[in-house]
């Protein structure tokens, strides 16, 4: 399909390539005989992934056993050492999952978390392609890399500066507020009103992360062929048509690929910038997951209660990668991986 | 796109099974009920009579006789400084042991840290033994603590606040399991061993006994009142404002004192201390007929909401506070932009003497308790100590020894020179000496100090007049002692509760709907919804176990 773009074309091959010989039928005939053959020709490549492995086997995975809290009513202080206080801890089957699933209060969480997702999805997600698409028709370097400077610097500012930031500026004490007083205006109300907080969190979500979020798609941009616009500007095509037909379906893998990424994650939507916004808008509008884990199971020390949520977060979230995969597969895309 | 499909039908067919499993646990509780349990404590209190077997011997340490004598829970006041300091300890409390990592709370800047930080230097070298401080931001304690004591990887000392005791619902298996039994070296006559530990209040060792055994030192309250209502007294005055005696008056107050255009709120938080105004208890007082009265269901609180949801609704509360848990109150009162809000009693003197330098007039005081409709105020507060602060379990009698020895060293009482360099750090450095030769804090000593050895240490209270605070020593006092009478009586004094988890759930979901209530985005009439959905999943839970701690210590 034209689908396939410059961009994304340029790694499948990388990938494609390790894999015929090692599958290759005539040499499987022995397979200890061919690890070792294997062994002997791909040592450099498993050597400079060890540490890699090492890394992810010793903080992801040594880490996920202790997922087994989730069915104990976990004790931490348990036995003389944290080992002991796994095996001591009283095993209370799906206890924790009952009284999550039980509580009203954890389903209003999970119903903002997946609104807040979706609409973000929508008035989020598609704004650093525009941007990148946007710094990438900048012909002067140096007016793009100032404008890329200015837009990625919020990145690195933390949620509680973020939120001072926008308290100052449209808060009732701030700037706009302020001047709009002088005006002998009434102030508006942005920071307190729980009917908009939803767009509220999505305007700080975008000045914080759009310039870092377009980084990914302007590297894709910079890996479509230019011949193929010259050759399309020559047959008679406009910029419209050149960013339709060339750009988009050159972006299109990486915009899968992150639309994918993001749909495995639909239930964490950040945590500190809710927090300390719960009391301007009240629970209702700002629970999220990860403030429901913090107010009901970390700060009361049930950390059963909380690994089981963690649990109920990783199952959506594999759910949803694997039917998005799918849907990608069905269209032609290659997804976060494929079978083929 | 064929050689896709098996490897979709296998998607399809894990997303159905993982769809099943979700489907079946949530609608399945009763189902899985026969197979599993319910998590979380059910609460425990431990007998006042078994705490009183192992306490140290209350033996006095004075050096001085006070100007100002404290009664009770009062500290004493002192209003001159002593010329002449006395030696209190004259043997190095270290024995050049390891270093000594603590870890307390502090509300402020970080100071610099060990290597960079001369009064560190200067206290270590006189304990023969260094001392490594971690402040960590007090206001988010509890986020640290938590994380420490889940992976069990505590410091020599650490010093926790009582608050957050209330907030960790395992803390005495926490503390069993990670910190030393202090029974055996300070329990009666031992801690002579250790005489200005020995000197603190016999009713605040009586809180630092888990499980019959002392397990911490107490850092006792140099004032029981929770809060006060601090107003701006140089900013009332020069506008021509009198101090509200009735809730019309602070509500007047409010409406004359809040002007937008200049940036000025009348008030920050205060619905605390509203309450206290309003004769509301902070959480249960006995029914004349027996039982206990949660506040939610005193008349007084629903006065109170009513009263301070009107300031919000009226917009007299500053806009930072409404809008971000973040706002620093503290700032905004500083600098005038707020003119009343509520604190700990102990922000007092450092705001007073940092903000006087650069404005001479400023003057905060808290405001004069008045009742509501004839009936008194009630003022929470209790002895409970400020700080605990424990050793790490299982590093050897020795260490513990010396570690016990550097508290006491941190303890050293008012008049004696451990006590000035401690409280204010090395002349000429830290300090400067007024006319009548009280300390006056530098610039310097404002930035290294952040009580590193004193938040760990005990000490007895004392309130002491320094030169850039000259009245603060009456004011506080006189402020104690004129309403020292309405404090509330704790009823549990002495017994010490461990809370059932369904009674720490229900905190912070009822907090937010009464935040809302308060914030008007829900009807005052709601109060009588929250308090049922309170009561009935936990609030009555809470309120037997309540009853049944007092009955079984005979109250």
């Amino acid at each position: 399909m034209s689908g396939r773009g410059a961009a994304g074309a340029s790694s499948a091959p990388a990938a494609a390539d390790q894999r015929p010989p090692a599958g290759r039928p005539p040499v499987d005939r022995r397979p200890r005989h061919s690890l070792r053959d294997r062994l002997r020709r791909d040592w450099p490549l498993l050597a400079m992934t060890a540490p890699a492995a090492a890394l992810l086997l010793v903080f992801h995975y040594l880490p996920t056993l202790g997922n087994v809290i989730a069915f104990q009513d976990y004790n931490p202080f348990v036995g003389d050492d944290p080992i002991e206080a796994f095996l001591y801890s009283e095993w209370i089957g799906f206890g924790n999952f009952e009284a999550l699933f039980r509580d009203p209060l954890f389903w209003d969480a999970v119903r903002n978390t997946l609104t807040i997702t979706a609409f973000q999805l929508v008035f989020f997600f598609p704004l650093p392609i525009m941007l990148a698409i946007l710094l990438n028709s900048l012909v002067s370097g140096r007016v793009r890399g100032f404008v890329q400077s200015v837009v990625y610097l919020p990145h690195f500012f933390s949620w509680v500066l973020v939120v001072t930031f926008f308290v100052q500026m449209l808060g009732g004490a701030g700037l706009l507020a302020q001047e709009m007083r002088q005006a002998g205006l009434q102030p508006w109300d942005i920071m307190t009103n729980p009917d908009t907080f939803i767009v509220l969190v999505t305007a700080e979500a975008v000045w914080k992360d759009i310039g870092w979020g377009a980084i990914v798609f302007l590297a894709a941009l910079a890996a479509i062929d230019q011949n193929l616009y010259e050759a399309a500007a020559a047959d008679g095509a406009n910029r419209w048509r050149r960013l339709w037909h060339i750009t988009l379906p050159g972006l299109r893998p990486v915009i899968v690929l992150l639309l994918i990424m993001r749909l495995g994650d639909a239930l964490s939507v950040g945590f500190e910038q809710f927090i300390l916004q719960r009391e301007a808008v009240g629970r209702e509008a700002a629970e999220v997951l990860d403030t429901f884990v913090y107010y009901q199971a970390i700060s009361t020390q049930q950390w059963g209660l909380g690994a089981a949520a963690g649990l109920f977060k990783a199952a959506v979230g594999l759910v949803l990668i694997l039917a998005a995969n799918h849907v990608a597969h069905r269209l032609g895309e290659q997804g976060v991986y494929s079978k083929s | 796109m064929t050689p896709s499909l098996p490897g979709a039908s296998t998607d399809r067919r894990t997303l159905l099974r993982l769809l099943g499993l979700g489907t079946a646990a949530t609608i399945g509780g009763a189902t899985l009920a026969g197979c599993s349990k319910e998590a979380g404590s059910k609460g425990t209190a431990t007998q006042a009579d078994a705490i009183r077997a192992v306490l140290p011997t209350y033996k006095p340490a004075e050096l001085l006789k006070p100007d100002i004598p404290g009664e009770g829970p009062i500290p004493d006041g002192y209003l001159s400084y002593p010329r002449q300091l006395a030696d209190a300890i004259t043997e190095q409390p270290g024995r050049g042991g390891p270093p000594i990592n603590t870890m307390s709370p502090w509300w402020g800047p970080a100071p610099p840290t060990l290597g960079r930080n001369s009064y560190l230097a200067a206290v270590n070298a006189k304990l023969g033994v260094e001392v490594n401080p971690s402040l960590q931001d007090g206001v988010t304690y509890a986020d640290k603590l938590n994380a420490m004591l889940g992976a069990r990887d505590v410091p020599d000392l650490l010093c926790v606040p009582n608050w957050e005791v209330d907030k960790v619902a395992r803390f005495s298996d926490a503390v069993k399991a990670l910190f030393e039994d202090l029974t055996d070296h300070l329990k009666g006559d031992a801690a002579a061993k250790y005489p200005y530990l020995a000197a603190l209040p016999t009713g605040a060792w009586e809180y630092s006994v888990w499980g019959g055994r002392l397990y911490a030192v107490p850092f006792p309250t140099d004032g029981p009142f929770a809060l006060a209502l601090f107003h701006r007294k140089d900013l009332l005055d020069s506008a021509g404002l009198s101090t509200p005696t009735s809730p019309e008056e602070l509500h007047e107050f409010g409406r004359k004192a809040t002007d937008p255009a200049k940036g000025v709120w009348a008030f920050g938080s205060v619905f605390d201390m509203v309450q206290q105004f309003f004769g509301c208890q902070q959480h249960w007082r006995k029914k004349p007929d027996g039982g206990l009265e949660h506040k939610f269901e005193n008349p007084a609180f629903l006065a109170a909401l009513e009263f301070t949801a009107k300031l919000f609704a009226e917009g007299l509360v500053h806009p930072d506070t409404v809008a971000s848990k973040g706002a620093d109150e503290k700032q905004l009162f500083k600098s005038g932009k707020i003119l009343m809000f509520q604190d700990g009693l102990g922000a007092w003197q450092g705001m007073q003497g940092e903000r006087v330098k650069e404005l001479p007039s400023f003057n905060m005081q808290p405001l004069p308790i008045f009742g509501v409709n004839g009936a008194p105020a009630v003022i929470w507060g209790s002895e409970k100590p400020v700080f605990y602060t424990f050793v790490k379990k299982g590093l050897g009698v020795e260490r513990v020894d010396e570690l016990l020895r550097v508290l006491n060293w941190c303890a050293a009482p008012f008049g004696s020179r451990e006590f000035e360099l401690r409280e204010y750090g090395v002349e000429g450095q830290h300090f400067t000496r007024a006319a009548d030769g009280s300390p006056v804090p530098t610039e310097l000593g404002r930035k290294e100090m952040g009580a590193q050895y004193t938040h760990i240490g005990g000490r007895v209270p004392v309130k002491v007049k320094s030169g850039d605070t000259p009245d603060y020593v009456a004011d506080y006092l006189g402020y104690y002692q004129k309403n020292i009478g309405l404090m509330e009586k704790d009823l549990f004094a002495g017994i010490k509760l461990e809370l059932p988890a369904n009674w720490s759930k229900i905190i912070q979901p009822t907090e937010d709907k009464i935040r809302d209530i308060l914030r008007g985005r829900r009807p005052v009439s709601d109060l009588e919804q929250v308090k049922k959905e309170f009561f009935a999943s936990g609030g009555e839970e809470g309120r037997a176990f309540h009853e049944k701690a007092l009955a079984d210590n005979g109250r």
